[in-house]
């Protein structure tokens, strides 16, 4: 026993004379004393050779990659038991937040009565070939080294859009809501450059992980001929790395623990908002000029200014709420930068010019028809350059609308293929657009009563309610065509969208398909169906119909978003078992 | 300058958040680690959850861990952990934990006390309660997760101190059948084995065991092995070891003792047995042989439910290993036949000759961190140091070396836990003390033990976190620092002693249950008693006299620090007349097995063969519960009752949050169950929400749940081995329902 321990003995033996508040104090001192140190002796401080390597070193390749080649994790399927050591281990070794985990282990299973099989499934960053996080990412926080070939994420570049992790077919990227950035595996990058092996290898006690060399045509081979991991994303969207092997035959059934559970998405409440309303007012801008080339000139001279301007201010409430959804806002002027591969840049520019373009169009209408009529009336060619600004903002704004389709369509997801994805946000902007126009229209002849207003109502109605009848009817009927998905045997990712909208998210869909009908086909027969709606008496009763059709459309469009986000399922890696 | 920075606003490649992460050369061996998790210093310790007992390496800065990792240079774990063991640190500090005393106030509320109202209140309490109804109107139930030091104080302050006559420990439900399955077969309770026995087996027996879940550290050591071994593995379910195996018996719920006695009879048959070691090392293999002549194959075949071939090829495999080891966990201790399954096992290792040898052995996995230590030194229901309270020499001995009057020792032994339980519901019980336990979630037939709780007059919870189900039911809560805040020594599965060390300060007014201890023992009056017991380490060489002479002699171990420096020492270690003497053979070798000499503990040194005809299931299935209900560990991630685990916030990730129960496809579709499902499971004792889980892995007519739901012990029947004592939580009959279907 050592001195110090010894002496604190000896103090400790008077205790008996003590009164009990004293022994206590004594007590509760001594638990705040550590003496782990003192007390025994430290491992040496001078060891720089990692004890651990002589177990890992057999798990490390002997040479770096060379040209067409890069480092990847090797998992041997038969020696992961599902312990899920290496997780904690990554979380400890890399000093992780309180609940981020760069790794996963899920769990497969199949077979017969007679040959039950059960597989876990230890993962983590594949670092693809051509990894669909980097392609995506609008500021370029993502860098593929060129000689590891490990996909590295530069947290400092990061704004926390979180399309990488869409993007992702495994679900890699990891949100950080508290950094507001993404973070992710880097296979240890600092290890393995000095030849030491990452945190999952060095701990897994039945050395199921390894590094090896991969090289980079046999990995795309493989791919081509899927065999990456049994009801595994489709290994040719991104070509992953990583080689699992076994020397088991697998049977066909093998499905993930968690096949059968669905779970809704997060959904992206600002991405809610700044698509539905940027293809608003894309609609608006594009139903008003089509509305425009059918009116006589003092009709425009009244509504230009006014639906110009209510787009315009909806396309910027939607610009304002896109930036909400990134985790470090201050960062947003970073968007272009990827503007030669990813959708997001493409888009935010977009929408940008869309915005620039709509302003000046709207600044050039108060001033060409409020201000200076007179002028107007006088110079046609002002009046033309004022029309074909708008047909300029149209055409950016649709610009934008197809970079928003075509940031899902990337993602390769089947419920956010072209078609679905461009059908929906199309027809968005149509119904949405109708019914502002329709809405706004009737609101300045409340205002005005004039009689122009009220003939221009009077002949554009009855096209405007039958457009948005027919197109919220096809819409809804498009939408609810994937509950047919719920009689197939398999169980599709759409199959998995259909049935968490009858499920887990059922009072959305619900809500989403009584607002589309009221808003889109009811309240606009009963408007069509009235005697003079436009005139007084009607008028205001009229106006409350039409503000009540805008909302209910306009709350349908957001649900609508809302199930895009939360109902979409895709092939995923294996998970645990779900209650 | 200025382009540098514009570059940095577009494209910033290093940044606080990029720091954040960076790693950086780590000394002491550690290799790389995040630069703001680098140590000053580093300690090492043991883990504190199962009785593998891995060493873990304590990364500090300025005396405080930051930090663990898996020792490298550690016989047990070889620089490997579990889940649990990397976030041993994580789960103390939460909000659940114990910071003050709490006192239940008139309107049945616990409100915030000091320690001095608390210790007297516990003094007062408890003192009248004896003096109304006698000294065996009280008890205390203490845990194997406690240290050594800490659970000899608790034995000895209750029992010598107080006056308590009856007290148990939860190791009464993981370990009771081991225990007198060795005391009975072998004279002393003494697994004889050594991890390195996983290395050097060419056959493995792995029965009611899931080491790849519930000991991945001892699966770590099969993996090991390079002898490419057979490994077997017998158990109602497809485990994950199960998986791993060469050969799974997937055997009828409790078959297995049946198993073995048919597998006895083969071996004999075949003339497959060691006589020279059954003729020179044991007694009453005669009768053994006479007995298992009863289990014919077709016997055999009918109650195990295996089929003849299989019964054979086992049987071979047992016979053709040149190193046969059997290893057996819960599924085998926790039943109504526990310690003659353990025996069946033991018989089959002494017949055939593997024990005593490397790679062999009759094995039993160890539950708790010190399990094994408190089976020496718990001095609940045998005494100090595996001696018997109702032997006067044995009292006298203890006496004498605590120096303490022999007549304060009671001389008769405790009741087992089920009789505690039985004694408050009776109304002979009227306080309750409970240590580092969770009854209420734990004890089998929750709804009952809930109900027998309510009875007592005074129950105080004694833990590190005031939320415990057991904790919510208390009187008075006493607040502890847990592992890792507090010192003393485990003993694991293969006996090896090592401490554990304080490197984590404890939250508020929270203290080591060995303090606690000190203090009670000081407002009971009896602190005189105790002069010697002021430090971990002074207990520590107070329980080294108490092993004197015993077969688990630890007097060769000098102090904390040698067993520190030696990787912990495997009992027995008697003192070899120097230091040096002991630290030689230690340096020599760190891996020791029992009965190389074939020497058993009975006066004449002899294993007994001990056997008794195997009994029906405790409670079979019928029309209306036509299911097995089977529990067992779910993941690596989760202890026990999760007071512990729960409050990692990456364990919580790698398990299932809410209860599921696995159920056979075949009998899914009979009733009407898809996979993930909400279902009632409902036995004649209570029923519980779960999601359902389909899968082969459970065989039809069976259905399995992990055991860490409270619920799930609202299904369990109080079936008690009449040996051990040892609840039978593996078997009892249920049905089950789609929710909405009944």
């Amino acid at each position: 026993m050592n001195k110090q321990l010894l002496d604190a003995n000896e103090s400790k033996e008077s205790a008996c004379s003590q009164t009990g508040g004293e022994l206590i104090y004594q007590l509760l001192q001594e638990q705040q004393e550590l003496t782990a140190v003192e007390s025994f002796s430290r491992l040496h401080s001078d060891a720089n050779l990692p004890a651990q390597s002589k177990y890992y070193s057999s798990l490390m390749p002997s040479t770096p990659p060379g040209e067409g080649e890069q480092y990847a994790f090797e998992v041997d399927l038969d020696l992961c038991t599902g312990c899920k050591a290496c997780v904690t281990a990554c979380h400890a070794m890399n000093g992780l937040d309180e609940d981020e985990t760069w790794r996963k282990v899920g769990l497969l299973i199949g077979g017969t009565a007679t040959q039950p099989v059960m597989q876990h499934v230890t993962m983590a960053c594949h670092h693809c070939i051509d990894a669909p996080c980097m392609a995506g990412c609008p500021v370029e926080a993502y860098e593929k080294d060129p000689v590891t070939g490990i996909v590295k994420h530069l947290d400092d570049q990061c704004f926390g859009c979180q399309y990488c992790s869409l993007s992702c077919p495994y679900d890699v990227p990891q949100y950080n809501a508290r950094k507001g950035i993404v973070r992710k595996c880097d296979m240890c990058s600092d290890r393995l450059s000095a030849s030491e092996a990452p945190a999952c290898v060095q701990a897994c006690p039945n050395k199921a992980i390894a590094i090896q060399v991969v090289e980079l045509d046999r990995v795309i081979e493989d791919a081509e001929a899927n065999v990456f991991l049994p009801a595994a994303p489709e290994p040719c969207i991104s070509y992953p790395t990583t080689t699992y092997k076994t020397k088991k035959v697998f049977p066909r059934n093998m499905l993930p623990a968690d096949y059968y559970s669905v779970t809704p998405q997060h959904p992206h409440l600002p991405l809610i908002i700044m698509l539905v309303l940027t293809q608003l007012s894309v609609g608006a801008f594009t139903v008003g000029m089509i509305v425009e080339n059918f009116l006589d000139l003092n009709a425009t001279t009244l509504m230009m200014p006014i639906h110009a301007t209510g787009a315009l201010l909806f396309g910027l409430l939607a610009l304002g709420a896109s930036t909400l959804h990134l985790g470090r806002p201050q960062y947003a002027y970073r968007a272009f930068i990827g503007i030669r591969h990813s959708w997001l840049s493409r888009e935010i520019i977009a929408f940008g010019l869309f915005a620039g373009t709509a302003v000046l169009y709207a600044l050039s209408s108060w001033l060409s028809v409020g201000v200076f009529p007179e002028v107007t009336a006088q110079l046609p060619i002002l009046e033309h350059g004022n029309r074909a600004l708008g047909w300029g903002v149209t055409f950016t704004g649709g610009i934008g609308v197809f970079c928003s389709v075509m940031i899902y369509v990337f993602t390769k997801k089947v419920y956010w293929s072209f078609v679905s994805t461009g059908f929906k946000f199309l027809l968005t902007a149509t119904i949405l657009g109708i019914a502002s126009f329709w809405a706004a229209l009737t609101m300045v002849n409340l205002v005005t009563g004039s009689e122009l207003t009220e003939s221009m109502l009077r002949s554009v109605s009855p096209f405007l309610g039958q457009a948005l009848i027919a197109s919220s009817m096809i819409k809804l009927f498009f939408e609810a065509s994937i509950f047919i998905r719920l009689t197939n045997r398999q169980n599709s990712p759409m199959k998995q969208s259909a049935r968490l909208m009858i499920g887990p998210l059922s009072s959305p869909t619900l809500a989403r398909f009584a607002t589309g009908i009221f808003g889109g086909v009811a309240l606009p027969l009963v408007i069509l169906g009235q005697q003079e709606p436009f005139r007084e008496p009607h008028l205001l009763l009229t106006a409350i119909e039409m503000v009540i059709l805008f909302l209910a459309l306009l709350v349908g469009e957001l649900l609508e978003r809302y199930l895009f986000f939360a109902a979409v399922a895709a092939p995923r890696m294996p998970g645990g078992i779900r209650s | 300058m200025i382009s540098d920075l514009a570059k940095n606003l577009l494209h910033c490649k290093q940044g606080p958040l990029t720091r954040e992460l960076l790693r950086s050369p780590g000394r002491f061996g550690l290799g790389q680690l995040p630069v703001r998790k680098q140590p000053d210093a580093v300690t090492t310790t043991t883990c504190g959850f199962c009785g593998t007992g891995c060493g873990l390496n304590i990364h500090l800065k300025d005396g405080e861990a930051i930090s663990l990792s898996p020792r490298t240079e550690y016989p047990v774990n070889l620089g490997m952990a579990c889940p649990k063991g990397w976030e041993a640190l994580a789960v103390l500090d939460s909000g659940d934990r114990a910071t003050t005393p709490l006192l239940r106030d008139q309107a049945g509320k616990l409100i915030p006390v000091d320690w001095e109202t608390a210790a007297t209140t516990f003094v007062d309490r408890f003192k009248s309660i004896q003096k109304k109804y006698g000294n065996d109107s009280v008890a205390f139930l203490g845990s194997g997760q406690l240290p050594n030091e800490e659970v000899a104080f608790l034995g000895a302050l209750a029992k010598f101190g107080m006056g308590f006559v009856h007290g148990d420990g939860n190791t009464r439900q993981c370990m009771a059948s081991a225990v007198t399955a060795y005391k009975q077969s072998f004279g002393f309770d003494a697994p004889g084995y050594t991890y390195q026995d996983y290395e050097e087996s060419d056959v493995i027996v792995f029965i009611g065991a899931n080491p790849c879940i519930a000991h991945p550290i001892m699966w770590e050591r099969v993996t090991r092995n390079r002898n490419n071994p057979t490994i077997v593995v017998i158990d109602p379910r497809l485990t994950e070891t199960a998986m791993q195996a060469d050969l799974h018996l997937q055997i009828r719920p409790k078959g297995d003792l049946s198993l073995f006695y048919g597998i006895s009879r083969l071996l004999i048959e075949n003339d497959w047995i060691d006589r020279d070691f059954i003729d020179s090392h044991t007694n009453q293999f005669e009768n053994y042989q006479r007995f298992v002549q009863d289990f014919s194959l077709q016997r055999t075949v009918e109650e195990s439910g295996l089929t003849p071939q299989l019964l054979k090829d086992v049987t071979r495999i047992i016979a053709g290993g040149e190193a046969v080891s059997f290893y057996w966990t819960m599924g085998v201790n926790q039943s109504y036949q526990g310690t003659r399954t353990a025996q069946a096992i033991i018989n089959l290792a002494l017949m055939t000759g593997n024990i005593g040898k490397p790679g062999t052995g009759p094995n039993s996995i160890t539950g708790q961190c010190n399990a094994m230590g408190s089976r020496l030194f718990s001095n609940t229901t045998s005494l100090f140091g595996g001696r018997d309270f109702t032997k006067k020499e044995d009292r006298q001995e203890v006496a004498d070396i605590l120096a303490i009057d022999e007549g304060d020792i009671p001389s008769v032994n405790s009741w087992p836990y089920h009789k505690i339980m039985d004694g408050i519901l009776g109304g002979k019980i009227k306080g309750l003390w409970v240590i580092c336990t969770n009854s209420v979630h734990s004890w089998i037939n929750q709804n009952q033990s809930r109900d027998i709780l309510e009875r007592l007059d005074f129950l105080v919870v004694q833990d590190m976190y005031h939320n415990t189900e057991t904790a919510k039911m208390a009187d008075l809560v006493l607040p502890a620092a847990g592992w890792g805040e507090k010192q003393g020594t485990f003993i694991n599965s293969e006996r090896r002693i090592n401490t554990i060390k304080k490197v984590a300060k404890a939250p508020g007014q929270a203290l080591s249950d060995f303090s606690i201890f000190k203090l009670l023992a000081h407002y009971w009056g009896c602190e005189e008693m105790f002069r010697q017991w002021t430090t971990p380490e002074s207990v520590f060489q107070i329980l080294k006299r108490l092993t004197k002479g015993q077969p688990c002699d630890i007097t060769g171990i000098e102090d904390y620090n040698m067993l520190d420096e030696m990787g912990g020492v495997q009992w027995p270690c008697p003192d070899l007349g120097s230091s040096y003497a002991v630290r030689d053979r230690l340096l020599e070798s760190n891996q020791r097995r029992l009965y190389e000499d074939g020497r058993f503990y009975h006066s004449d040194g002899r294993a007994k063969f001990l056997f008794e005809e195997p009994r029906p299931l405790s409670e079979p299935t019928s029309e209306k519960y036509p299911f097995i209900l089977l529990t067992g560990r779910g993941t690596a991630a989760q202890w026990h009752t999760q007071t512990r685990t729960k409050n990692s916030a990456v364990l919580r990730k790698l398990y299932p949050s809410d209860p599921f129960v696995e159920i056979n496809p075949a009998d899914a579709k009979k009733r009407e169950i898809s996979m993930n499902d909400w279902v009632f499971v409902k036995s004649q004792r209570g029923k519980m929400k779960a999601t359902a889980f389909l899968t082969h892995s459970v065989q039809p007519g069976q259905v399995f749940i992990p055991m860490h739901y409270k619920q799930t012990n609202n299904l369990t029947d109080a079936v008690f081995d009449p040996d051990s004592h040892q609840p039978s939580f593996k078997a009892c009959a249920v049905t089950i329902f789609r929710v909405g279907t009944y």
